[in-house]
C-alpha cells in the first residue's frame, strides 16, 4: 500500500495504492474515484453496537467504507468534505492517536478503531461529544483538517494550550485538562462559551489551522434572516 | 536483519515528539531497550538501565501507562509502557525500592478504570430511565402488569382492606337504606356481561360525603352521601362509576404506578404476592388512592353507559356531580379521590344528548322513605 498527498494545501487529494486483494477503510463519502478493480463494501466497523454508539453519540457517519483492490491492483482517490489539509501519520502497533471525530480521512486495514469515550468532564465541557477515535493498530493513517495542519512536539512534562475546536488529533502518551477559555480566545461573533485543552507531553499534538464552527459563525452572519 | 515487533514507545531529545518505537525487556536488573533504526524491522542499537536509576509513575491519556525515567549516558529518557504483560514483567523484577510507586501507578489506573464504568454506568443509567420513562408515560407496562394480576388475588387485595377499614365503622346492617342500595348495585351488576366480580356493598352511617370501591369489587357507600342525593338516580349514578372504577382496574392502575418499577416487573416476571406487604410499606391505603382525570372519564363513560343498560335514569349521575361540585355543599370527601373538572360534566353531557331516549324503569323502593330512614328532614326533600 503507498499512499501520496496530490495538490498539498487547501484542497488536497489522497491517492492510495492498492496491490491486490489490499483493502482500506475510508470515511463514507470520501471516496472521489477508484479503478475498476475496487469494490466497496460498507462495513460496520465494531459491529452493529459499535456503528450504532458511534452514529449517535459522535454524530459520525454510520458506516465506514472498506475499499478492496478484490479483482487486482489498482488506485483509489479520497478527499475530504472541507477545504483543509491531509496528513499521512504511519502507525508501528505502539503509537495510538485520538482523533476528533470530523478528523479522520482513511486507514489502513491493519488500523483498528474505537470511539472512545472521554472521561465526563473533558465530554461535557469539551464541546466534541462524549466520544472521540482512538485509532490504534499498524499501518498508514490518513487524517483531514479545515484549513492547515500544525504539528506540535511537546517533550516530557512540556504544556501546550489549543483552542478545543482547533484539535485534530494527538498521541496518548499525552495527558490533558480541559479548561474554560478566557475572553481572548473566543471570537466576538461566537456566542457561548469556548474551552481550550491544556496538553503535556510528551508526545505530539495535531491542530487545524480553522475553526469551523467559528467558520460556521461567521458564514452565518452574511446570511439573511427570513422571518 | 531481525523482524522486530516494537512494545514501548522512547523519548528523549534525540527522538522525534511521538516517540521512537523500541523493544524492552524485563532482566533480572533492570531493562534492554533495543531501538528501531529507521527502516522498518531492523534492528538498531541497544540501551540498558537499572532498576536503581529508574523513577516511575503512571502516564498517558487515561493515566494507565508506566512511565519510567532516567538520566541517560547522554540525556533524559522516558519509557512509555502500554502493554499489560510488559508491565506484568516489570512489577515482577522490580525491586523494592519500586513496589511503593509501582502500587500509586497501579491505584491510579484502577482509578481511571472505575472512573470509566461510573461513567458507562451513568450513561447507561440515562438510557434505561430514557426508556422507562417513556414506558410508563404510555402506560404500557403498567397494564402489562395489570392484566397478569389474577382476579383472586385481586379479591384478596381488596378484602383485606375492606374488612379492616369496616371493622373501625359504624356499619348498617340492615333497613330500608341498604335493600335500596343492594337493589341499585345488582341492577347495574346485572347488565355487566361477563363479570367477574362479586359486588358487596355495605352502609357505613357517617355524615362523611363518600363512597368507594375497592379492587376485586368492594363497594362502601356513606350514608352522608346518600343524604345528599335528592333521587336514587343520583346515588346510582356514583355506583355506576364506583363498579366501572372496579371492572377497569383502575385501583390496580394506580396501586402499581406508586409502587413503580421493582412491583411491574416482579409481577410482570410472574411474582405478584407480596405487593401487599409492599404496599404497606409504601403507606398506599386503598381508600384514599386518588384517580386520574383519564380514569375518571372512562368511569364516568362506561358508568354513564351501564346506567343506560340498566334502564336507570342516567341525568342523575349529570345533576348529582354537579351538584357536589358547588360551594354550598360543604366538604365532600368523594371528589379528593375522584377529581372533578367541568370538562367531566361537558363530556358526561354531551353524551348523554347522544342517547337515545328511553323509558327508565323505576326501583322498588320509595326514596322519601330511605331518606326518612337516614334521617333528613322530609322538609328538605324537593
Ligand atoms: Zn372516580
Amino acid at each position: 500500500m503507498k499512499s501520496e498527498i496530490l495538490y498539498p494545501g487547501a484542497f488536497p487529494m489522497a491517492r492510495v495504492e492498492l496491490g491486490n486483494g489490499e483493502q482500506i477503510k475510508a470515511e463514507s463519502g470520501a471516496m472521489v474515484a477508484c479503478s475498476p478493480t475496487i469494490d466497496i463494501e460498507s462495513k460496520m466497523e465494531g459491529g452493529f453496537l459499535g456503528a450504532l454508539s458511534r452514529k449517535f453519540l459522535t454524530g459520525e457517519k454510520f458506516f465506514f467504507q472498506t475499499l478492496k483492490a478484490s479483482r487486482g491492483a489498482g488506485e483509489v482517490l479520497l478527499a475530504p468534505t472541507v477545504p483543509g489539509e491531509i496528513v499521512v501519520l504511519e502507525l508501528d502497533g505502539v503509537n495510538e492517536y485520538m482523533v476528533q471525530k470530523d478528523g479522520f480521512l482513511a486507514g489502513a486495514d491493519g488500523i483498528t478503531i474505537d470511539s472512545q469515550m472521554q472521561s465526563m468532564s473533558r465530554g461535557l465541557l469539551g464541546g466534541e461529544g462524549f466520544f472521540i477515535l482512538k485509532m490504534s493498530g499498524k499501518g498508514m493513517l490518513l487524517l483531514n483538517s479545515f484549513g492547515a495542519v500544525h504539528k506540535i512536539e511537546l517533550k516530557p512534562g512540556q504544556e501546550y494550550i489549543v483552542d478545543n475546536s482547533h484539535l485534530v488529533a494527538w498521541s496518548t502518551t499525552t495527558s490533558y485538562n480541559i479548561e474554560k477559555a478566557t475572553s481572548g480566545w473566543v471570537a466576538s461573533f461566537t456566542s457561548g462559551e469556548g474551552f481550550v485543552c491544556r496538553f503535556r507531553g510528551p508526545g505530539v499534538v495535531y491542530i487545524q489551522s480553522r475553526n469551523p464552527g467559528g467558520f460556521g459563525a461567521w458564514v452565518r452572519q452574511f446570511i439573511p434572516v427570513t422571518e | 536483519m531481525i523482524e522486530l515487533q516494537p512494545n514501548a514507545l522512547c523519548f528523549g531529545d534525540e527522538f522525534p515528539a511521538s516517540g521512537a518505537p523500541c523493544l524492552v525487556h524485563v532482566e533480572g536488573q533492570g531493562l534492554t531497550i533495543t531501538f528501531l533504526s529507521d527502516r522498518e524491522g531492523v534492528v538498531g542499537h541497544t540501551e540498558s538501565v537499572g532498576f536503581s536509576d529508574l523513577t516511575i509513575s503512571a502516564g498517558g491519556l487515561d493515566h494507565n501507562q508506566l512511565v519510567a525515567s532516567w538520566s541517560g549516558s547522554v540525556e533524559q529518557r522516558t519509557l512509555y509502557l502500554k502493554s499489560p504483560e510488559l508491565i506484568r514483567a516489570f512489577r515482577q523484577a522490580a525491586p523494592a525500592h519500586l513496589n511503593r510507586p509501582l502500587e500509586q501507578a497501579a491505584e491510579q489506573v484502577r482509578q481511571v478504570r472505575q472512573r470509566h464504568r461510573f461513567v458507562w454506568g451513568l450513561v447507561g443509567g440515562t438510557v434505561f430511565a430514557v426508556i422507562l420513562g417513556l414506558w410508563f408515560g404510555s402506560d404500557v407496562l403498567v397494564e402489562l402488569a395489570v392484566n397478569r394480576i389474577p382476579i383472586e388475588w385481586e379479591q384478596k387485595l381488596g378484602e383485606s382492606a375492606y374488612r379492616e377499614f369496616l371493622a373501625g365503622q359504624d356499619v348498617m346492617k340492615e333497613g330500608i337504606a341498604v335493600d335500596a342500595v343492594k337493589e341499585m348495585t345488582q341492577r347495574l351488576a346485572s347488565q355487566v356481561p361477563n363479570n367477574p366480580y362479586r359486588f358487596d356493598v355495605t352502609v357505613v352511617r357517617s355524615d362523611v360525603v363518600n363512597a368507594f370501591a375497592l379492587p376485586g369489587g368492594y363497594v362502601v357507600v356513606f350514608t352522608g352521601l346518600m343524604k345528599k342525593a335528592e333521587s336514587p338516580e343520583e346515588v346510582a349514578g356514583v355506583l355506576a362509576h364506583e363498579l366501572n372504577h372496579v371492572l377497569r382496574r383502575h385501583g390496580l392502575e394506580r396501586i402499581i404506578k406508586q409502587l413503580g418499577f421493582v412491583a411491574v416487573v416482579s409481577i410482570v416476571l410472574g411474582n405478584p404476592p407480596g405487593l401487599g406487604g409492599a404496599m404497606k410499606q409504601f403507606g398506599i391505603e386503598l381508600m384514599t388512592l386518588k384517580f386520574g382525570r383519564a380514569q375518571e372519564t372512562e368511569a364516568d363513560t362506561t358508568g354513564l353507559d351501564l346506567l343506560y343498560r340498566a334502564k336507570i335514569h342516567p341525568e342523575g349521575m349529570i345533576t348529582f356531580f354537579q351538584r357536589l361540585t358547588e360551594k354550598d355543599e360543604g366538604r365532600v370527601e368523594w371528589l379528593s379521590t375522584h377529581p372533578m373538572s367541568s370538562a367531566r360534566a361537558d363530556h358526561l353531557k354531551a353524551r348523554l344528548a347522544e342517547m337515545p331516549k328511553q323509558q327508565s324503569e323505576p326501583f322498588s323502593f320509595e326514596w322519601t322513605k330511605v331518606r326518612d330512614a337516614l334521617g333528613v328532614s322530609s322538609g328538605s326533600a324537593p
